[in-house]
């Protein structure tokens, strides 16, 4: 106990020491927001307001046409929330759109504004006459067609307008055309335990993706640091004065331990970083404080979290233990991603269907276990034998491989050369025995 | 310097192991040790006695490194016994060795003092009492400048000392040295030496390996020489040396040469005229060989020539009867 302490000590503060390791700490989260950030920035920094000519047959329904593209969208791809604040909505779309309004629906006219679209005066016209409105046939000419969106925008402003003119046409006041023109919204509801909980199905898949991100980004940034210590250790051959002093189980543990522990120092560092920024922003963004993250969620998360990337390290030290070179152990480092990778293809089926009795097997699969039943726990609560089976057996996976990995790392560190094969890794182990 | 002991005998002999068993510190007995088709130990039994210096010897790929890793447990003999203190292996040995690698290893980036420290303490010791004792082997070793550096920082010469401070650290009854010298410049393989001299002063086993017999030929109290995995030789050096039949005797002289004429003193010779080179008979004695000479000639030089290690473990291995050598039987 006292050596794999010891061990573990070294382990920690040789890497958390190091600049490298501070600056990864603090500049990843930084590189993290400007990478999210920056696209939508970018895409709105090259965008000059738009400006657009309404031509119309009369100035009151131009007018009418430039108040309501004004307005913000009646969102198409918002699917379950009123936007609250609609007067920053607002601004954003007279941020985009200059709108003139033009009541001489002439050929003359039409032309002379071809001419100003050509001579880039204006960005475009929409054509709204009369005579359009009633063969159906409105045309927005510009340069640039390309905006899905603002074309759909674009009809669905057309179509309420025109609509609730009609219906006031037909003598219905204007408060009923609004109530009959209202869209219709879909909640969702879920039950949990027999509650109902708000959150919906996309902020439960948050919750796993979020997992797995974190599992894979400490699994690929600390997994291969396991790797590299153990096969830094057996080309300074450091390890027969270690192995003369601690056995080598006690080595790995410390050395599994260790490295874990950093990698989880840099992560719970991210995490409050990440909450001290995000606080205020949720508390803005009501779609996120949907997100009630209950504590059994989060014990969950944290015992499939931790357990995962014990596991993956595991595999790690045994890649390190069986090859030479960093290239080597490279090369085999697929043989770790591939069940991580796996897993994260089946999270589709699992929040899908996650009693499905393939999946629940799945489940029970220490290599898959920390993903799949994560994400089970978190769509749908299921039996505690099942969480307590799959976490004995990943705990179980966890021991076995750390015990077999250290006897291999035990021989395997005192041959020189060459890989071994199968067949001699499985004779080092029996030998290895004693 | 070394008091004379009874050598120790090698023999299948399983009464006579027993009595030596209780004695050694070190005691390999038929230990064979293979890797794949490699047989690395042959049937190899030694006795290392306490407070002794003991060497290895033999050349590269002998199987001395193999043997020294049975002895400390870092790898299993496939057949045949090691016992340490007495008793068969167990873990809790291994507080009390102190091992030098053949291939230094440390951590590159850790510091001087630091790693000095850690290793002290995964054998044992406490934090505070191992950083004292690093410092004061530091400042033995002129290192006391580089505590604060980080090993990569240091000569190959200064790593060797900071690892040879780390095997020695946690002051262990048995030292396991393995080519302790490789790599030292001539000033730094005195100090070595010194240290390891004390230390056996004091009460410590040490066992070393080497392939420069001139190096263990001047340390070492008992031997073990190696080839192929097999033990060619094993005792007390000078038991070695003495039972080893051949003797050469050096002479300058001016007069009569009859005296090399004498079969039962001389089995053969070299003259140069005023200089010869004899090998005397077995069983010969140097100061009767002395008189006949001086009697009839001047001497300006009689020197008798011990067989150097190199010389004896050539003849040994030339021998056809490998293992068995019959100049060493021993007087058992």
């Amino acid at each position: 106990m006292r050596n794999t302490w010891l061990i573990i000590r070294r382990e920690y503060l040789e890497r958390v020491r190091t600049r490298s390791f501070l600056i990864l700490t603090l500049l990843l989260p930084g590189i993290m927001t400007v990478v999210m950030i920056l696209p939508a920035k970018l895409a709105t920094v090259g965008n000059k307001a738009q400006h657009l000519v309404v031509v119309t047959s009369t100035p009151q329904f131009g007018e009418m046409v430039r108040q309501r593209f004004l307005e913000p969208a009646a969102d198409a791809d918002n699917e379950d929330e009123d936007n609250p604040d609609t007067n920053a909505a607002k601004k954003k779309s007279e941020q985009e759109y200059i709108i003139d309004v033009d009541s001489n629906p002439t050929e003359a006219e039409r032309d002379v504004l071809r001419d100003k679209v050509s001579s880039k005066t204006i960005d475009g016209f929409i054509w709204l006459s009369d005579d359009a409105i009633a063969s159906g046939k409105v045309t927005w000419t510009g340069r640039n067609m390309t905006y899905y969106s603002e074309r759909t925008r674009l009809s669905e402003t057309l179509n309420r307008i025109i609509q609730s003119q009609r219906l006031a046409k037909n003598g219905l006041s204007s408060a009923d055309v609004d109530t009959l023109l209202k869209p219709i919204k879909v909640e969702l509801v879920r039950m949990e335990r027999g509650r109902e909980a708000k959150g919906s199905g996309t902020g439960k898949l948050l919750e796993v993706v979020v997992m797995v991100m974190l599992l894979y980004m400490a699994v690929l940034l600390y997994g291969i640091s396991v790797m590299r210590s153990v096969l830094e250790e057996k080309n300074s051959r450091i390890m027969e004065v270690l192995l003369s002093s601690a056995s080598s189980t006690e080595l790995m543990a410390g050395k599994l331990l260790g490295v874990g522990a950093v990698g989880l120092t840099q992560i719970v560092v991210w995490v409050v970083m990440a909450s001290l920024f995000a606080l205020p922003a949720m508390a803005v963004q009501p779609s996120f404080s949907d997100l009630q993250i209950s504590p059994g969620v989060l014990v969950a998360f944290a015992a499939f979290f931790l357990l995962g990337y014990l596991l993956y390290s595991t595999l790690y030290a045994a890649i390190g233990a069986i090859t030479t070179t960093e290239q080597e152990g490279q090369q085999l480092q697929f043989i770790v991603i591939i069940p991580l990778v796996l897993s994260v293809f089946m999270l589709a089926p699992v929040v899908r269907t996650p009693d499905a009795p393939a999946i629940v097997w799945m489940s029970m699969i220490p290599f898959f276990a920390p993903v799949v039943m994560y994400a089970r726990i978190v769509v749908q609560t299921p039996p505690l034998w099942q969480i307590a089976l799959s976490l004995l057996l990943l705990i179980g996976t966890i021991a076995g491989i750390l015990v077999l990995c250290a006897r291999i790392y035990r021989i395997g560190i005192l041959i020189y050369g060459k890989r071994p094969n199968l067949p001699e890794i499985l004779k080092w182990l029996k030998y290895a025995k004693a | 310097m070394a008091s004379v002991q009874p050598p120790v005998v090698r023999s299948s002999n399983a009464a006579g192991i027993d009595t030596v068993a209780a004695a050694g510190t070190v005691e390999l007995r038929n230990v064979c040790k293979s890797y794949g088709e490699f047989v690395a130990v042959d049937d190899l039994s030694l006795c290392i006695q306490p407070g002794r210096i003991y060497g290895i010897l033999g050349p590269n790929g002998a199987g001395k490194t193999s043997t020294l890793r049975m002895i400390i447990g870092i790898t299993v003999p496939d057949s045949g016994t090691v016992s340490v203190f007495g008793e068969p292996f167990r873990r809790a040995h291994m507080d009390q060795f102190g091992y030098l690698p053949e291939e230094r290893g440390l951590y590159k980036k850790m510091k001087v003092l630091e790693h000095l420290v850690l290793l002290a303490q995964l054998k044992g010791l406490s934090g505070a009492e191992a950083h004292k004792r690093a410092l004061s082997w530091c400042e033995r070793f002129e290192l006391t400048a580089w505590t604060g550096k980080k090993v990569e920082e240091l000569s190959k010469g200064m790593q060797q000392k900071v690892q040879f401070i780390g095997a020695i650290l946690h002051d262990p009854k048995l030292i396991i040295m393995d080519e302790p010298f490789s790599g030292l410049d001539p000033a730094s393989a005195v100090s070595l030496k010194d240290v390891l001299l004390e230390l056996a002063k004091s009460g410590k086993t040490i066992l070393l390996s080497t392939h420069r017999m001139d190096q263990a030929e001047k340390l070492c109290h008992s031997i073990c020489l190696v080839n192929h995995g097999r033990a060619v030789l094993e005792g007390d050096l000078n038991q070695i040396k003495a039972g080893y039949g051949f003797c050469n005797v050096q002479i300058k002289y001016d007069g009569d040469a009859r005296f090399l004429q004498e079969k039962r003193l001389v089995e053969s010779f070299n003259d140069y005229g005023n200089y010869v080179e004899a090998r005397l008979a077995p069983g010969a004695d140097t100061q009767e060989l002395l008189k006949l000479a001086s009697a009839g000639a001047r001497l300006s030089k009689f020197e008798v020539m011990e067989p150097s290690l190199e010389e004896i473990f050539i003849a040994a291995v030339s021998k056809p009867a490998v293992g068995k050598p019959a100049g060493s039987k021993p007087n058992a």
